[in-house]
């Protein structure tokens, strides 16, 4: 009976004990943040939304190779010599980039494509609000080149293969020649 | 006690049933023959001087098509702080290994999941069930030559073709008709 | 051959007897945390058996493997236990450094791991604590875990740029050296949560109710234990003084100077649900002793210094276990000399801890399930991988 007293008190006490901790809380100021009003301020360094530099990307495709999920897709054109031009960062571009895509839904944000690129041309960015309404929509499309280029590119790298390996014949003809 | 004295006691006691030791390998590990093996587990386990008492890991491993499979037993002895690696070569088709789950209860469910993922049968396992697949999934995903079937429930797997449609999709279309 | 199995505990298939219930709890249980089926054999309120059902989150991470090259499954080894992921790749790194034989690490990384791991500790444990408090009827322990959590995910935010899913601590590096200034803040947080803890203890640790609830439930016997392969705060509740920091240690815990915590049964029977939960309790204290002593030891220095450019281990296999949150996980490795590896086993503690739950909560109340399962603290993305 008496355990069954000291039992009841001992539930009252520490309810009690846990009612002063919540009723001194009342006093502190709140820690949670008023989302769409209110913002966090992110570290630089933040892993979010993946984004490329297009003008910068030399077509290397090592972030495809390193991405883990495959979600990066590209599609590489070779430029000939007179289109090849300079990334920013002085590498030769010698590729028309005419497909960049990531698909954001299968991102993981795990950072490991941004690390092998030579011109830091993808990086992530510290912007986290890009829910869509479609999941095709977070299909994010890089490449700045249009579509209805794409053949004539296709047909001038084509043309300038063909000449390469008709120089090169003749080449081999006149050592034979000779 | 090191593995080498743990293999000598082992091959002491079972002669042949041992058919080998690895020393240069990081985990130094004793080769067993499938049918020994809940012999000598018994014998590992309750021997005064050895008293492995806790199963550490059990895993399958598949070597490749043509060649061999393997269930590996990590074994640690809490009150005697050493630990040894046994390992049991099974055929590639239709192979069998006697359980060890009444010596070791953590190996009922870790059997259960070799057997899942790999199609090694144990012998006397009281509930030899699939743990980590459906009940009534075909093959054995974690063999090398493993075969995704076609279809499961009427859904092929893995998806090919046209991206399925999205609800927004679908909605859309049924908006429009009439 | 096989000798019998042990008496009475094992069944092929159920025959139902008399008036018996047959309970179906989850996949979407409120209190499961994650998708955990239990089927309770039930008689009246007793629970007469509890069979689990697994896989519903299973992804097959040790196929995706082998198609990966070893830094690639990084982040593949996060999601296992994603609210414990540094401690998942600490596991995952130290057995593919084991393979490789890389030793000679610098001073700046190792302290790096160890801060990084005991913080995720800190973190579990918050999480683990605050939903045995929502599971057992407690809102405001919950809430004020969490905000306290938060905090920490911060640092990690900081840190690595990730809340939740890092891959930061790599084979023979980190993706980033620290911030300047990591460890001032990180000091700031630790005084701010010390006295966190002894309020937590106030509010729900030493309240009578949730003692009541919970300090003769759910016992597990310390050779059950062992015998199930059951490991960290739930084996150290019963009472074995077993920490693989201490016993096996990797990294530098050697020269740290802490305590192991284990369930003393002061409040009811030793090895009970409030045993295991006060381990956690405890075991974040020592963390924070942890965490003192290596943010003042904190040398200066490269830590990416002994990076391997490429990540190729000779032939060979390797098995190794670190104590995580939940328990020891291990990853056994085989490699076959290629960038690949052939096979990448992980050995989960929450798998052996819930395959041990027939053997927890068999003769308990129906009502008892939830603080159970709850007390085990299981991640069912490391239970499925």
């Amino acid at each position: 009976m008496r355990q069954y007293l000291l039992n009841i008190w001992n539930a009252f006490w520490t309810v009690l004990v846990g009612m002063r901790l919540t009723w001194r809380h009342l006093f502190i100021p709140a820690v949670t943040v008023q989302y769409p009003d209110e913002r966090w301020t992110l570290p630089p360094n933040s892993r979010m939304q993946l984004f490329v530099n297009i003008d910068d990307c030399i077509g290397c495709r090592q972030c495809e190779r390193a991405c883990p999920v495959e979600c990066i897709t590209i599609d590489l054109i070779k430029a000939v010599p007179e289109d090849e031009r300079e990334a920013s960062t002085g590498h030769k571009v010698r590729f028309h980039v005419t497909k960049f895509d990531i698909d954001m839904a299968k991102c993981c944000y795990c950072n490991l494509c941004t690390i092998p690129c030579p011109t830091e041309c993808i990086y992530m960015t510290p912007s986290y609000e890009d829910a869509a309404p479609d999941r095709f929509d977070l299909i994010y499309h890089f490449a700045k080149i249009p579509p209805e280029k794409i053949p004539e590119l296709e047909e001038k790298a084509r043309r300038f293969e063909e000449e390469e390996a008709a120089k090169k014949t003749k080449k081999k003809a006149a050592v034979a020649a000779n | 006690m090191t593995a080498e004295e743990i293999y000598q006691r082992l091959q002491e006691r079972f002669g042949d049933q041992i058919l080998g030791f690895n020393a240069k390998a990081v985990d130094p590990s004793v080769r067993v023959a499938a049918a020994a093996i809940h012999e000598v587990a018994e014998y590992l386990r309750h021997d005064p001087q050895l008293q492995f008492d806790l199963l550490m890991c059990l895993s399958g491993v598949d070597y490749g098509p043509g060649k061999h499979l393997e269930v590996v037993y990590h074994l640690f002895s809490m009150s005697r702080r050493h630990k040894i690696v046994l390992k049991v070569e099974v055929p590639r088709q239709g192979g069998e290994v006697p359980t060890v789950c009444d010596i070791w209860r953590t190996a009922e469910w870790h059997e259960r999941e070799v057997y899942d993922l790999f199609g090694i049968r144990f012998a006397h396992h009281p509930d030899l069930r699939r743990i980590l697949l459906p009940d009534d999934w075909e093959g054995h995903p974690l063999l090398k030559d493993y075969q995704v079937q076609e279809f499961y429930h009427g859904v092929r797997v893995p998806y090919v073709g046209d991206p399925p449609q999205t609800g927004l999709e679908v909605y859309r279309t049924q908006e429009q008709e009439p | 051959m096989v000798t019998q199995l042990v008496a009475g505990e094992y069944h092929l298939s159920y025959e139902r007897q008399g008036d018996d219930l047959i309970l179906q709890m989850g996949p979407q249980h409120p209190s499961t945390h994650g998708v955990l089926r239990l089927e309770l054999v039930t008689d009246g309120e007793l629970i007469k058996r509890i069979t689990p059902h697994i896989g519903y989150l299973h992804r097959c991470f040790e196929k995706h493997a082998e198609a990966m090259t070893y830094p690639q499954v990084i982040p593949y080894v996060d999601r296992m236990d994603y609210v414990a992921a540094m401690s998942m790749e600490l596991g995952y790194v130290l057995t593919v450094e084991k393979l490789m034989g890389l030793t000679d690490l610098p001073e700046r990384l190792q302290y790096i791991r160890v801060i990084m791991a005991e913080f995720q500790r800190i973190a579990s444990h918050l999480l683990a604590v605050g939903t045995y408090g929502l599971d057992t009827g407690a809102v405001t322990p919950f809430l004020w875990c969490f905000r306290d959590r938060e905090k920490i995910l911060d640092l990690f935010e900081w840190a690595s740029g990730a809340r939740l899913l890092y891959n930061y601590l790599w084979i023979g590096g980190v993706m980033q050296d620290l911030p300047p200034g990591f460890a001032e803040k990180a000091m700031e947080f630790l005084d701010y949560f010390e006295p966190r803890v002894k309020e937590l203890n106030d509010l729900l640790s030493f309240n009578q109710i949730f003692i009541e609830r919970t300090a003769n439930i759910g016992v597990l016997p310390p050779d059950v234990a062992i015998s199930y392969g059951v490991g960290g705060p739930n084996l150290r509740g019963s009472g074995v003084r077993w920490d693989l920091r201490k016993e096996e240690p990797y990294c530098i815990y050697d020269r740290f100077d802490f305590d192991v915590p284990v369930g003393t049964g002061e409040f009811g029977t030793l090895g009970a649900a409030w045993d295991r939960y006060m381990v956690r309790v405890r075991e974040m204290l020592e963390s924070i002793k942890i965490l003192r002593q290596a943010l003042d030891q904190l040398p200066g220095g490269d830590p990416n210094e002994a990076m391997p450019r490429r990540v190729r281990p000779p032939e060979g296999d390797a098995f190794m276990r670190t104590e995580s949150p939940r328990g020891e996980i291990g990853f056994y490795i085989v490699s076959d000399g290629s960038e690949k590896p052939l096979r990448c086993k992980g050995r989960s503690p929450c798998f052996t801890a819930i395959s041990a739950i027939d053997a927890i909560g068999r003769g308990g109340l129906i009502a008892d399930a939830v603080a159970i399962v709850g007390s085990l603290d299981i991640v069912l993305g490391e239970i499925d991988r």
